[in-house]
């Protein structure tokens, strides 16, 4: 064991898997993950790519890119903002009409009696503090509360969601691929496709019923110990690995068929050294570009499972808040889910060069 | 270093590191690092979906939705009442087990009226405590009030107690003194007086007027409602409340009255109601209130289901400033013209048909009242009203909120209408917010509307239509209609001439002007498990758990 000799990337990886590793098991043995090592683990994610930037120097791109960043999320939450004021119908606005004496009380304490402008401003004011101010319909509760109330559950259930697509999807493809045109191939793809076309929360029920209802091994719905954990991933994971499979499929064929690869097989490499050496790491590209979105999107929650399963995340609160026009919490979402897309676009555009040196971003 | 062209660095990287370092010793550090955080670091999650909670011990209900408040000075849905009845009691309770419904007696042990009951005195009860110990006083139920029509508390049920003296007045913020509100307090006794005589312990029923422990609210703010801060007075206290999943409520050992039947309740936030009857054939919710009603036809065989009617009405609203409809005869043509049995066919949940403005099992309810489906009278009216077939009449609009139900009754009056008075109905749907907007702007010719009994009585229906109800959406105004209403409402004893002048206002308003279509006394339709004794079914739709228990 020779420690001394390690590099910093080695050390880094080290470091890096132990504590995600340690996560991963703490959370499926049912112990709450501290927050302390969730903020050490995202604290080595943000070393880990600066430093890996430095070394490419596309530190200058980088800060570019957190600057559009920065404005990218303004103008989304000025539109956003805009175009909550010019929907029909306020937030308090129920069946039972309020006399307006009390409505007008009401709206005084929560601002919407000033001019837009200065609420425009004083929204911009909360933004730049991080302080979201209070849900128009749950009372008492703060947005950052609320969000950091439910968006756990989402996480955990995307984050397990996104790396099961990818455990299935890839290998799932490259079979396809090194089996292209035979019926293992077709089979492959006519499975993926029933994954991209049919609606999640049918693959749920059938799962429910074939696990819950038949089989009685698993719960219909809930969201507790890992057991919970299953159905729901397994669910939201079925589209996105069923779409890599095809993605990574396609993008092998490209890359079978180049020179190199022809090369290294002449060279007397074994078919599967070829394959899974060779093919893959060049073949992930697509999937690297599908994988940005796909990260923002499945961690600010799937709202379809987070209903069918009663998983209490934070899908469930991007479509209600609507609903009730519940104006700051509506706000805080969409830059929460702004964020979180234009983080992971940073991270896929910084990776790219990472997979294959011929991009270079300075 | 010179590298293959075609080899990721990553994946080298990791490679190497993995020959380089003992991948057993890896994995032995990174276990301790998680055997360390879980011991010293790290609790365990509850297992299980139940809290740790005995079966035989718990009542699992399902709620809708996250209750958007426990204050209940501020709620105003039916999730958040749900709750707060369990955890809360205020002067007075209902009492279901007569024929009518009636009041009984709760923080208040008895009340009479004088001063042809301008005046209500209240006995307050004794040796009650509030669950952090203290006892309670007459005095919070004051404060409780004071809160309620405080301005700053924004309440959206304050008129609830405008019929006391200057209670208005001091809610619009013209009058800062409180003490000059109709309301004196010595010793245990408690004495309202009102603007005007009515009904006013009915409306002491409602969680708005409950108690409250203000030195409580002071101290923890708007999370006064937590359940670590939370002081409350019921048959239930609030133990755990984990957002958006559940609420978990035990038995309230100080509780003034009889201690519930079951020891622990578990409200689960479940939205879905699929979802719900799965759980609920998974054995781990006994109780779901609310259905949807596309499901209700096979819902319907299955044991566990139960239907009971409530004091609530369907019914659909004519703008009565709105031509053709502004005219009475063109709009009792199109109430003639429709079936209202037909419909409940439809849905097929053991709604009754309602022709008149009160619901089936409310004082005042009269099935012979209203407008009865005839349809050669309908098209006379309609001839009368100076249309034929060289004058059509005028396309008419229906709105309605968008939920499926609605969509089927709509489209079920359009084609009776067509069928059986020859005139083309347009039906929209809207969004709900977008739909309560329109209400409020312009509303269209016809649109749907549904009312739920605040409390047991007619005058909780029949001011709706007050030509200045905030309620009333048709912009109908009759001064006879008024004067009936305002005058019944302040009769007290003679029910029998309350009743005359209440079926006088009915025929004004569904026989003679007919500015609402009433279509059906809506019920309730609920899944309840077989290990639940006496679960709480009754036309308040009120659904109090501490005489419920489970086996």
């Amino acid at each position: 064991m020779n420690i001394a000799k390690l590099s910093f990337g080695q050390v880094f990886t080290l470091v890096l898997s132990g504590t995600i590793l340690s996560a991963v098991v703490l959370n499926l043995a049912n112990y709450e993950v501290p927050a302390g090592l969730m903020l050490a683990i995202g604290l080595e994610l943000v070393i880990g790519l600066s430093v890996f930037a430095y070394l490419n120097n596309s530190v200058i791109y980088c800060l570019k890119r957190i600057v559009e960043a920065f404005i990218t999320l303004l103008v989304i939450a000025t539109f956003t903002f805009a175009l909550l004021r010019l929907m029909p119908g306020g937030p308090f606005d129920e069946e039972k009409a309020l006399p307006p004496e009390i409505k007008a009380n009401i709206e005084k304490k929560y601002g919407l009696d000033k001019p837009p402008l200065t609420q425009y401003l004083n929204y911009l004011k909360g933004v730049a503090t991080l302080e979201f101010g209070e849900s128009y319909k749950y009372i008492g509760r703060s947005v950052g509360d609320i969000i950091s109330e439910s968006f756990p559950a989402s996480f955990v259930l995307g984050l397990y969601a996104f790396v099961l697509s990818f455990v299935i999807g890839i290998p799932l493809g490259l079979f396809a691929a090194s089996r292209h045109n035979t019926f293992w191939d077709n089979l492959a793809m006519g499975v993926s496709i029933s994954g991209v076309a049919l609606p999640n929360f049918l693959i749920g029920s059938v799962l429910i019923i074939i696990f819950s209802y038949w089989l009685k091994v698993l719960p219909p719905a809930l969201w507790d110990s890992p057991i919970y954990y299953v159905l729901p991933v397994v669910t939201l994971g079925v589209r996105p690995a069923a779409f890599i499979a095809r993605l990574t499929r396609s993008s092998v064929l490209d890359v079978i068929g180049s020179d190199y690869i022809r090369t290294a097989k002449s060279k007397g490499l074994s078919n599967f050294t070829v394959l899974y050496k060779h093919v893959l790491k060049n073949s992930l590209i697509p999937v690297l570009t599908y994988s940005g979105p796909l990260l923002a999107g499945i961690l600010s929650g799937s709202f379809v499972i987070e209903i069918l399963f009663a998983v209490p995340g934070i899908g469930k609160h991007l479509v209600q808040s609507v609903s009730n026009r519940d104006y700051p919490l509506i706000l805080g979402l969409t830059l929460l889910y702004s964020v979180l897309l234009v983080v992971s676009n940073l991270i896929v555009d910084l990776l790219y060069s990472f997979f294959d040196p011929r991009i270079s971003l300075a | 270093m010179v590298k293959n062209p075609f080899e990721i660095r990553g994946l080298s990287m990791i490679k190497s590191v993995v020959s380089r370092i003992n991948l057993v010793l890896f994995f032995i550090s990174t276990s301790l690092l998680i055997v360390l955080l879980a011991t010293v670091g790290c609790k365990k999650k509850s297992s299980g979906g139940d809290y740790g909670l005995k079966k035989s011990e718990t009542l699992r209900v399902r709620i809708i939705g996250e209750p958007p408040t426990l204050d209940w000075h501020k709620s105003s849905d039916t999730t958040s009442s749900f709750i707060i009845t369990n955890l809360m009691e205020g002067l007075v309770q209902f009492n279901y087990t007569g024929p009518e419904v009636t009041l009984s007696p709760a923080l208040a042990t008895s009340w009479e009226s004088s001063e042809k009951a301008k005046v209500w005195t209240f006995q307050i009860r004794e040796g009650v405590k509030w669950s952090d110990g203290e006892v309670f006083e007459p005095k919070h139920i004051v404060d409780g009030w004071e809160r309620l029509l405080n301005p700053a508390t924004a309440s959206q049920y304050a008129y609830y107690l405008y019929g006391i003296k200057n209670a208005k007045a001091y809610n619009e913020g013209s009058l800062k003194d409180f003490s000059k509100v109709g309301l004196e307090l010595k010793g245990n006794t408690l004495k309202v007086t009102l603007e005007k005589p009515m009904q006013f312990p009915f409306m002491l029923t409602h969680s708005s007027t409950f108690p409250v422990r203000t030195d409580i609210v002071n101290k923890y703010g708007d999370q006064w409602t937590e359940p670590q801060n939370i002081v409350t007075l019921g048959a239930y206290n609030l133990i755990k409340w984990e957002h958006d999943k559940a609420l978990l409520a035990t038995a309230n050992p100080l509780f003034f009255d009889r201690p519930a039947k079951t020891k622990n309740v578990v409200f689960y936030v479940i939205q879905e109601t699929q979802t719900a009857i799965n759980l609920f054939d998974a054995g781990k919710i006994d109780a779901i209130r609310t259905l949807p009603p596309q499901d209700i036809p096979a819902l319907k065989r299955r044991k566990e289901y139960i239907d009971y009617s409530i004091l609530s009405t369907y019914y659909y609203g004519f703008n009565t400033s709105k031509a053709p409809v502004d005219n009475p005869l063109v709009r009792k043509a199109i109430i003639h013209a429709i079936d209202r049995s037909q419909i409940v066919k439809m849905m097929q949940g053991g709604q009754k048909p309602l022709s008149g403005w009160i619901p089936f099992g409310m004082f005042g309810y009269d099935p012979s009242v209203g407008l009865a489906f005839d349809p050669v009278r309908a098209k006379k009216l309609l001839q009368e009203a100076g249309y034929d077939e060289s004058n059509p009449l005028p396309k008419i609009q229906l709105s309605f909120n968008t939920l499926d139900a609605h969509k089927k009754i709509a489209e079920n009056v359009q084609a009776q209408l067509k069928e059986n008075l020859g005139i083309t109905l347009e039906i929209k749907n809207e969004e709900w917010k977008v739909y309560l907007e329109t209400l409020k702007v312009n509303p269209t010719h016809m649109f749907r509307m549904a009312w739920v009994a605040d409390y047991p009585d007619p005058n909780n229906f029949f001011e709706i239509q007050l030509s200045y109800g905030n309620n009333n959406r048709t912009k109908w105004k009759n001064k006879e209609y008024d004067k009936l209403i305002e005058d019944a409402v302040a009769i007290i004893a003679d029910k029998p001439k309350r009743l005359e002048m209440y079926a006088k206002a009915h025929k004004i308003l569904v026989n003679d002007d007919a500015p609402v279509f009433p279509i059906y006394t809506a019920v309730a339709q609920n899944l309840i498990a077989d290990r639940v004794v006496s679960f709480p079914t009754n036309v308040m739709y009120e659904f109090r758990l501490k005489n419920t228990s489970v086996q």
